[in-house]
């Protein structure tokens, strides 16, 4: 049909973009948003596969929830051209093996196995497959030991996050009830500030005064208690 | 954004999509007929909000004020699009795209009437996905970058706060929302919006799953941005929020943004929990008790907004992730054993 090959070349100019674009852009909000748009390009070559729930899994989890939590972080401390620091020279000499050493390997499984299904026709596919009936079968029967381990990690994981954000506020809990006091902000001004003082070129990049002065843990892991307990300090 | 609606279109309708003509009517007739929907409730949730108040509300362009929402498009569209100067200016462009274009491709999934109530085999969905909640979840959370694009691009303080608010706020309840769903889901055995409803022949899912509604409901309005959980465009603390320093038709886009996101969140409720179309009468009614269990969720938007005053900060993040958020999970698990049981 040619309004699907039509389509199918938009999504993979777009993923192809996204992808060159969140490398290449210095900005790392630029650098973020060019991923949400790779994962929206992915998504559409997913339908474009009669894959539909992955296509919306894709949607809701990763552009939807997990990207929206990189956004956040990068718009508060990021938003910065800063320079990055010079590469260093074993990296400069490996990095290119490593890219080199990936292609092959992606090369290998194309041809190998990917190619028969791809020609003009299109996949052959039978009716419903792709729907969360199917996906559900595959995952309840065929996959059943993979699919609780991963659930078990995803538990595990989870779990650390929530003793990692309780760990970093724990006076506060010994303190009782938090009351929220309107003159504190000039204290922790100077450390939570500082990443934003250098930002001209971002806007209104000024932290709220709920920051934790000490970032032990990185963006990745501080997810959850971003969205939940961290962000609710704001007022 | 049209693309992956229409591959969805052609990927993976549970009932007959129709011939071409009748999915081209379809989609002008519920493009039309929604976004003339979106005035009016601006219109009526003005005089609503007049009479809560004590006041006479809009009352002086054309009769009872029915022309206000005309003459205010007007102003919106001559007025000038400003940018500050240390705006993003094409970011600032696109925020209002993102936010009109996801409430609008939401609205193809909503089922109006009984597949084949009007002759022929169809749906009278603009299209009847078969994952169709995870579709309307999936829009629902890409809506947060319109907000947060328009937020950040303004280079303003205010809107910066307003978009991060939203960013938390979403993200909480889009997971009390879908977890909502799921009691539903897993009742109906179904995620296609036109098979629940279908599954509520008997009795609707408000009976059965009277805490989904609740918890739908008020994550609902959250994810709406609506009082009392308008947190992102708090007028008393952040001027408007995320839309501060739009002008112009630009936060007229932003503006029936929002009340399309009160109508499609009205609709899905309706659809979910009140039974859509189904009602006494011949099956042609349909589409008019699906419409009238909307008003009467619209109207409640309103009679809230008009209520309760705003949550604070604290409040309204602890309200979705230690109440709404354990409870929309029980409810998941007690449905879940009970499907499973009986």
């Amino acid at each position: 049909m040619l309004f699907e090959q039509i389509l199918f070349f938009l999504a993979a100019a777009g993923a192809l973009a996204g992808a060159v674009g969140v490398v290449v852009l210095r900005n790392p909000f630029f650098s973020v948003l060019a991923l949400v748009g790779h994962l929206l390009a992915l998504a559409v070559l997913f339908l474009l596969l009669r894959a539909e729930f992955l296509a919306a899994a894709q949607v809701v989890v990763y552009a939807g929830a997990v990207m929206v939590l990189y956004v956040f972080v990068v718009a508060y401390v990021g938003g910065i051209e800063e320079p990055l620091g010079p590469s260093a020279g074993s990296l400069r000499v490996l990095g290119p093996v490593f890219a080199a050493a990936l292609l092959v390997e992606v090369a290998i499984a194309t041809v190998g196995s990917g190619l028969r299904a791809v020609d003009s026709a299109g996949p052959d596919v039978t009716a419903g497959f792709g729907s969360p009936q199917a996906i559900g079968n595959l995952l309840m029967l065929r996959f059943l030991i993979a699919f609780e381990v991963a659930s078990y990690l995803l538990l595990v994981a989870a779990v650390a996050a929530v003793v990692l954000a309780r760990r970093r506020r724990g006076l506060e809990e010994a303190g009782g009830e938090r009351v929220y006091q309107v003159g504190r902000r000039p204290e922790r001004g100077p450390q939570a500030a500082d990443p934003a003082a250098a930002g001209t070129g971002s806007p209104g990049a000024e932290p709220v005064g709920e920051r934790e002065p000490a970032d032990e843990a990185g963006p990745a892991e501080r997810e959850p208690a971003t969205a939940g307990t961290g962000a609710s300090r704001e007022d | 954004m049209s693309s992956p609606l229409a591959a969805v279109s052609s990927a993976a309708e549970v009932s007959s999509p129709g011939p071409l003509w009748v999915q081209l009517v379809k989609a002008v007739v519920i493009f039309a007929l929604v976004l003339q929907l979106a005035p009016t409730l601006v219109w009526l949730e003005r005089r609503l909000l007049g009479r809560f108040q004590s006041r006479l509300g809009p009352n002086r362009v054309g009769p009872a004020g029915l022309l206000q929402p005309v003459a205010d498009v007007i102003k919106l569209v001559s007025k000038e699009s400003s940018t500050p100067t240390t705006a993003v200016p094409w970011m600032m462009a696109i925020a209002p795209v993102i936010s009109i274009g996801t409430a609008v491709l939401t609205l193809a999934i909503i089922p109006f009437g009984a597949p084949g109530a009007y002759g022929g085999e169809f749906a009278l969905a603009g299209i009847d996905v078969s994952i169709g909640i995870l579709y309307f979840l999936a829009f629902g959370s890409l809506a947060f970058y319109g907000l947060l694009l328009g937020g950040w691009a303004s280079g303003s303080k205010y809107s910066f706060l307003g978009s991060m608010r939203a960013a938390a706020q979403l993200v909480s309840y889009e997971v009390a929302i879908g977890l909502s769903l799921l009691g539903v889901a897993i009742a109906a055995g179904s995620l296609s919006l036109v098979d629940i409803v279908a599954a509520q022949d008997k009795v609707w899912f408000v009976v059965p799953q009277v805490v989904g509604f609740l918890i739908f409901l008020v994550a609902g309005f959250a994810e709406a941005a609506r009082p009392p959980f308008d947190l992102p465009e708090a007028d008393a603390e952040l001027v408007a929020g995320y839309n501060t320093e739009f002008g112009g038709m630009r936060f007229g886009t932003f503006f029936l943004a929002e009340y399309l996101e009160i109508i499609v969140i009205s609709a899905v409720a309706a659809a979910v929990f009140l039974g859509g179309w189904h009602g006494p009468g011949p099956e042609f009614l349909g589409p008019t008790w699906m419409f009238l269990k909307m008003a009467v969720l619209v109207l409640l938007f309103i009679w809230v907004r008009a209520t309760v005053p705003r949550l604070r900060y604290d409040q309204l993040m602890s309200l979705g992730w230690k109440i709404l958020l354990p409870l929309a999970t029980l409810n998941v698990l007690v449905t879940a054993t009970l499907v499973v049981l009986l």
